[in-house]
């Protein structure tokens, strides 16, 4: 489904290049729930941010079924990213000015064509993630955990093919955290593909595969046994 | 629509800051419409104040060369010759000559002091007027010295009251005249205090020989002479010809000073339209300049705003935002902002509008267009100014923009 190869991203600070990304060849079957490791600086959001059109590499190609978004213009890239990817952020990123429906079918008011039923189907996806009695509520209303429930009920609204997950979790407590973790594994169960970033080893621990990066380069590519104890515990 | 509602929203959140931006555009909004509907209505004005007079007329008359007292010459009339040289200029349609001076007319039980003009058939015509009983004068009254009256409304109602006065007979310096005919009130809108249905009309060579004498050096001598002209685009060329024949016949050079004068009411109306335009065009200037300094107040706004709400145009792009719909969502906000002003900046222009009517005494021209106009100015400073910041924002990096906090 994913295939990365040879991507390079350098960035140019105060003089000194830094390379974020240096080479990295990397393959994701449909799917997949993917951990990406590493201390900050190792280049996993760089990572991240490519596979999810956010940003483009300045070498090497990345194909999502098939098609190398590496190539793609402004407006093709919009769409991909609004048809293909949902994004969830360690700081939720929700509006706060805008009721929990009303952030979750941001992504639907940018499809072209919109789709007629936008607020059925953002009430759907809040209650998919159980927050279906919250749908009129304003983020500063809401848990930590519900409103990170609520962002990824907002990248789940236009039924990605891709969940791009950046520390999800690091702004919650573990209780918290475990709860969405495994409502990310239940996610996956059902077929959709998830990369989630994370320094963390504990949450790591949910992927069923774990890539660890340092200085822009994948130092270890390992499947994950524990996964399914993980989630039995 | 959307862009609408996220715009309306924007700016509702944020009511003092929104207030104070819009107060330059209301400013300026209400400055363009309150001074182009006071321009609009000093033109009305101007041109209504001319109905009733024919524009296409040229009055000449004598007048003294500008030297110094001692050494003016004598204020020359025009001749009979005159007019009949210059009513054979192309595209002249007729031409009056007019002696004036006041008697005394008098009936029986009643007389006033008027002004007899001694003219002849074409005397009506140039002024626009008509007749409501009797008959015009013709060319035997002028060749015999009739002694026949025409009188305006005024003097038939001073004189007559709701008698018939046709076939009377009045006295004007105490010489009988038979009234052959009445003229129809004649109403205009110049500003003039004598009143124009005031006079009585006679012969020209009846008034010279009975009433007001030849001139010493002038043979059949004429006070005024009235011009008609069949089409308003010829008056420059007909100005040019008389000039020309009139300089022929008083003796004058080329270099020498007109001693007549030619007076046409369109040519001053254009000259007062020319100073109303002008005073238009400063007033809407100082309009305009508002409205652009109010437009460098949306831009600031503007700026600040888009650099505010970096991290939610950062959220936008990345569930799919497309460049255009970043642009869109700030220009629409631009123009809302400025649409909002410029609809209370109508109502406060519309408050200065009546509040000059009061005090100016004159019906301003409050149109829709003049409105229109004024609410489209404030859309589009909306359009230029926003159109700035929110290209801005278009062209942020997303995980730039995601990046700042």
């Amino acid at each position: 489904m994913i295939k990365t190869k040879c991507l390079r991203k350098t960035y140019h600070l105060g003089g000194t290049d830094i390379h974020a990304l240096d080479g990295v060849d990397l393959h994701i079957p449909k799917g997949q729930f993917v951990a990406i490791c590493g201390a900050s600086g190792s280049g996993k959001t760089t990572l991240m941010n490519m596979l999810g059109g956010l940003d483009q590499p300045d070498g090497g190609s990345v194909e999502v079924d098939g098609h190398d978004i590496a190539r793609l213009s402004h407006n093709a890239l919009a769409r991909f990213r609004n048809e293909s990817v949902g994004f969830v952020f360690q700081h939720f990123n929700l509006l706060a000015r805008r009721t929990a429906v009303s952030n979750v079918l941001l992504p639907l008011e940018y499809r072209r064509p919109k789709p007629g039923d936008h607020k059925k189907r953002a009430c759907r996806a809040l209650n998919d993630v159980g927050l279906g009695d919250r749908t009129a509520h304003r983020p500063a209303e809401l848990s930590g955990g519900q409103q990170q429930r609520v962002a990824i009920a907002r990248a789940l609204v236009g039924e990605p093919r891709l969940l791009l997950a950046d520390e999800p979790t690091g702004a919650l407590d573990s209780q918290t955290s475990a709860e969405l973790l495994e409502l990310l594994v239940r996610l996956s169960q059902q077929g959709l593909t998830i990369v989630l970033i994370t320094h963390d080893k504990e949450v790591a621990a949910y992927a069923r595969r774990v890539i660890t990066m340092s200085d822009g380069k994948i130092v270890s590519d390992q499947m994950n046994t524990e996964a399914n104890t993980k989630l039995a515990s | 629509m959307r862009h609408f509602i996220a715009a309306y929203v924007s700016l509702v959140s944020r009511p003092f800051r929104t207030l104070l931006t819009m107060f330059g555009i209301v400013i300026g909004v209400a400055a363009i419409y309150a001074m182009i509907s006071i321009g609009n209505g000093a033109k009305k004005m101007i041109i209504h104040s001319l109905d009733g007079i024919n524009t296409r007329s040229i009055a000449i008359t004598p007048i003294w060369t500008e030297n110094k007292a001692s050494r003016r010459t004598e204020r020359r009339p025009f001749s009979e010759a005159d007019i009949e040289e210059i009513s054979r200029i192309e595209g002249v349609e007729s031409v009056s000559g007019e002696n004036s001076k006041e008697f005394s007319v008098a009936v029986p039980g009643a007389d006033l002091k008027v002004g007899i003009d001694g003219s002849d058939a074409f005397y009506l015509r140039t002024k626009s007027m008509t007749l409501k009983l009797g008959r015009n004068l013709n060319e035997t009254d002028l060749q015999s010295k009739a002694l026949v009256a025409i009188i305006g409304s005024s003097v038939a109602q001073s004189l007559f009251g709701t008698n018939h006065p046709i076939g009377e007979t009045v006295k004007i310096d105490k010489i009988p005249f038979t009234v052959i005919g009445v003229v129809e009130k004649h109403e205009t809108n110049l500003s003039s205090r004598r009143d124009e249905n005031k006079f009585v009309l006679i012969p020209r060579t009846t008034a010279r020989a009975r009433l007001m004498g030849g001139h010493a050096s002038v043979k059949n001598h004429v006070e005024g002479i009235t011009v008609i002209f069949e089409r308003e685009q010829d008056f420059s060329r007909i100005e040019d010809d008389i000039e020309h024949l009139l300089r022929y016949t008083r003796g004058l050079l080329d270099s020498d000073k007109l001693n007549f004068r030619m007076f046409n009411f369109a040519a001053a109306r254009n000259q007062m339209m020319q100073v109303q335009r002008v005073l238009s065009l400063l007033l809407g200037s100082i309009g305009t300049i508002i409205l652009i300094v109010g437009g460098v107040g949306v831009m600031n706004i503007m700026l600040v705003n888009v650099t505010e709400r970096t991290h939610e145009i950062g959220l936008r792009l990345s569930v799919g935002a497309r460049r255009s719909d970043i642009l869109w969502q700030f220009v629409i906000e631009a123009i809302l902002l400025c649409g909002l002003a410029g609809i209370v900046g109508l109502g406060l222009g519309w408050g200065i509008i009546a509040v000059a009517e009061i005090i100016g005494e004159f019906k301003m021209d409050t149109g829709w267009s003049v409105a229109a106009l004024a609410f489209g100015s404030s859309l589009f400073v909306g359009l230029i100014f926003g159109y700035l910041p929110a290209r801005r924002a278009s062209r942020l990096h997303p995980v730039e923009a995601l990046r700042h906090e």
